[in-house]
């Protein structure tokens, strides 16, 4: 029962939030310079023409119009078609969502199975050469631009060493290198944080406590230290990954990906309405959703916070 | 043993290669083209983008087309008359035309698809350019009569133009979405557009030139990264691309399976005034401007050179007339004029897209040179859609810096100029010039009149006029006749091979 009224208040919380970021999002975006049909229109255009884009667009009408219209369709769970080539906006971020599913999953499992392990034994052993590599590889991870390991690594192994394909996305072997270039990032960030929050529970009463009782040193460490050092990791763990599925504008960019990341900046370039506010409603609900889902992750990993 | 393996080794690679020869004289070739960024949309009469035009080009044909050269031949149209007062045009069309969808290409299709561009709920971006034509007439179907109000002598460069693409009539009525689906009677096919990843059309077999395309498939691989096109380029996973930035071109020239060619595009650069603001509207001043600026050497270094200009018109255009006599690069006379006019340390900006990297480049070598001749001037980095709606028609600058892309006529470059258009600039003589024009049919009277007012232009700058920049065109070396349209710089592949 308690699960149920807290899933309940989650999904207001959610309405509400997408609410109000849509509705902010529709005036800025309107607001700030740039007008959809000029860009349709181009350079040589005459007035005339621009103003029968704008009529045919349905931006010449009164702001407050556009909203309740809008609001009208999105309450019906209609997304709208993009100015330009009049496709369905829902279409288009549904077709470009598995590959930056499968990107920010690749990704963060990336700096998972790299970052916690290091991080772990950085703690455990610490100022060991395993420390030291642990920290050398944060800075490089945190200090290093994608793009720019991104391009590193396309010449190493697909110019130099022509394992890899330089671009496209056709098959599983053009998700590797994206795959290795986000999750270097996010590596970095996970395993400071997995050091830290472990050398913090490691010097914690309750420790001393457990090895006072006759635990062996293993079950000190992996089971009750590692079990509490977890819970900020998830927490940050969900919001990088949240951040990813929003598309990784950067790393499809250099890597010739059709993500989210490009078509959401292609919309704001061409001030394509209907598209920067599906892609913001949606982007807001997955963002909710996987941060219900690490407090999920949470209560499991410790009962003692129930989720309230 | 060793010995061995690397005979074998280089018996397969000999294999391949002669088989790749032998594919190549059979016209099966497949072209792999890097293409910079993804179309707006597929539909010919609802987009300006350049980009967009250069892939459709291969879908859809005109009824007159620019040839090499420049000049207007026929294509969908097989020949024409006009009345003797220039109002009444009479296309005869080619026969055995096919669509490639399969239906035969008619007079219908002509006046559907002008039907379609002049309707105003349509709201094509272009509409206003053939709204000249008063009546379509079919009397059969090879044979189209087209009536103009008034004598528009841009009329057969507005029908060559991408928009006046020939859509299939029937797949009209039907409300077909071209956007995505572009059916024409171009030399290629539309096969499937994965937006941000890929286009890719095959050879159409009916194409009505005999023996064309040579190619069968080209792939348009979208590769936004200007880097990894490069890359794409020397490892031979991209056959050719259309625009290298001169940065890239030492590295390119040293590998020897590349090949760069140097081309005079169609683009008119400059570093637009803001004539309506003071102290730009004193002409001292913009003479000043333009005695401080080095074109050639703002030319060399942001946009990889090419040929001064002087006036508001591409160095290579038939209208073109050389005023560069007029403001030398001369930075002590520049000092001189701004003292004159008592400019003193007044603060100006230059604007500039930041999605387009030369210009950004120009726009620092401007305001350097600016600098030098005592100016007080900054730079200001604003997003396309900005600089369009806040600067190009708003008018809120000083100084921009741009590119003007090259038209098949005069007019669609110099229409509006001296009418306060974007400069802001006013001279009732060069508006009353330049709208008499467009109604002489004849060349040398018509460009006559545009040398007048070209003049007045050159005299007058409104702009810094820098010229046309060159275009590197780089290709893997086995890729012949890959073309570019003059005058509108969209791709030709009809006669592109790989040898």
């Amino acid at each position: 029962m308690d699960v149920l009224r807290f899933i309940a208040r989650r999904f207001c919380r959610l309405l509400l939030t997408v609410f109000i970021i849509s509705t902010l999002v529709f005036f800025v975006v309107r607001v700030i310079p740039g007008d959809p049909a000029m860009i349709i229109a181009g350079m040589d255009a005459s007035p005339e023409d621009i103003m029968a884009i704008r009529a045919r667009l349905g931006t010449d009408r009164s702001l407050v119009i556009q909203y309740f219209d809008w609001l009208w369709d999105i309450v019906h769970l209609d997304f709208g078609t993009t100015l330009i080539s009049e496709e369905p906006v829902l279409t288009l971020i549904l077709e470009r969502f598995p590959l930056t599913l499968l990107l920010a999953v690749l990704g963060i499992a990336i700096g998972i199975v790299v970052a916690v392990p290091l991080g772990v034994i950085s703690a455990v052993k610490r100022w060991s050469a395993w420390d030291y590599f642990g920290l050398v590889f944060s800075q490089l991870g945190m200090a290093i631009p994608s793009f720019w390991l991104g391009i590193l690594l396309l010449l190493i192994l697909a110019v130099r060493f022509p394992i890899f394909p330089l671009f496209g996305a056709d098959s599983a072997a053009h998700l590797v290198l994206p795959a290795i270039s986000l999750g270097f990032a996010r590596a970095a960030v996970i395993l400071r944080l997995t050091r830290a929050s472990m050398v913090e529970e490691l010097s914690k009463e309750y420790i001393i406590t457990a090895r006072a009782k006759g635990l062996t040193e293993r079950m000190v460490k992996y089971k009750h230290a590692l079990k509490n050092a977890l819970l900020p990791i998830i927490t940050i763990t969900g919001i990088e990954f949240g951040y990813m599925l929003g598309g990784a504008i950067i790393i499809e960019q250099v890597f010739s990906l059709p993500g989210l990341g490009r078509l959401f900046l292609y919309g704001i370039y061409q001030r394509d309405f209907p598209l920067i506010q599906g892609g913001v409603i949606f982007v807001a609900i997955v963002f909710s959703l996987v941060n219900f889902l690490a407090d999920i992750l949470y209560s499991i990993v410790n009962p003692k916070i129930r989720v309230e | 043993m060793k010995k061995r393996f690397i005979t074998m080794f280089l018996a397969a690679a000999l294999l391949t290669a002669s088989v790749g020869v032998a594919f190549a004289q059979g016209g099966s070739g497949v072209l792999n083209f890097g293409l910079s960024g993804n179309p707006d949309t597929l539909d010919p009469q609802k987009t300006s983008g350049t980009l967009t035009f250069q892939v459709l080009k291969s879908f859809y044909d005109t009824l007159v087309e620019p040839d090499v050269t420049g000049n207007l031949v026929p294509a969908l149209a097989e020949s024409w008359s006009v009345s003797a007062d220039g109002l009444v045009w009479t296309f005869k069309l080619r026969a055995g035309v096919v669509f490639h969808n399969g239906q035969t290409f008619t007079s219908k299709d002509v006046k559907v698809t002008l039907d379609r561009i002049q309707a105003e709920a349509f709201a094509s971006p272009k509409r206003s350019e053939f709204v000249p034509i008063k009546k379509i007439e079919t009397p059969n179907d090879l044979t189209v009569v087209l009536s103009l109000g008034s004598a528009y002598a841009p009329f057969l460069a507005t029908l060559a133009s991408g928009w006046g693409a020939i859509l299939p009539s029937g797949l009209i009525a039907s409300g077909h979405n071209f956007a995505a689906q572009p059916v024409g009677t171009g030399p290629f096919k539309f096969e499937r557009w994965v937006r941000d990843n890929k286009i890719t059309m095959v050879r159409n077999d009916k194409y009505w030139i005999k023996g064309l395309p040579k190619l069968a498939r080209v792939e348009f691989n979208i590769v936004p990264e200007r880097a990894v096109q490069i890359q794409g380029l020397m490892s031979g996973a991209i056959e050719a691309v259309e625009f290298v930035d001169p940065e890239d071109l030492p590295i390119l020239n040293a590998n020897p399976k590349v090949t760069v060619k140097k081309e005079l595009t169609s683009l008119i650069m400059v570093m637009a005034m803001n004539n309506s603001r003071p102290p730009l509207n004193d002409l001292r001043v913009r003479q000043a401007v333009n005695h401080a600026i080095d074109k050639q050497l703002v030319l060399d270094i942001a946009y990889g050179g090419g040929k001064v200009g002087s006036t508001f018109l591409d160095t290579g255009n038939a209208y073109y007339t050389d005023f560069s006599s007029f403001y030398p690069y001369n930075p002590e006379k520049a000092m001189q004029l701004l003292k004159e006019a008592g400019v003193g340390n007044k603060e100006f900006t230059i604007h500039v897209p930041q999605n387009y990297p030369l210009h950004v480049k120009a726009a620092e070598l401007y305001q350097q040179m600016l600098e030098k001749v005592g100016m007080n001037v900054k730079l200001q980095l604003v997003d396309w859609s900005t600089w369009l709606s806040s600067v190009f028609s708003g008018g809120n600058y000083d100084f921009t810096v741009i590119g003007h892309t090259g038209k098949l006529d005069p007019d669609g470059t110099l229409a509006g100029y001296g009418a306060g258009k974007y400069v802001k600039w006013q001279n009732p003589v060069v508006a009353d010039l330049l709208k008499r024009a467009v109604g002489v049919s004849d060349f040398a009277a018509r460009k006559k009149m545009y040398t007048q007012a070209l003049e007045i232009m050159a005299r007058e700058v409104p702009f810094v006029y820098l010229g046309t920049s060159y275009r590197y065109v780089a290709t893997r070396s086995n890729v012949v006749d890959f073309r570019m349209t003059p005058n509108i710089d969209t791709f030709d592949f009809r006669w592109t091979e790989l040898k």
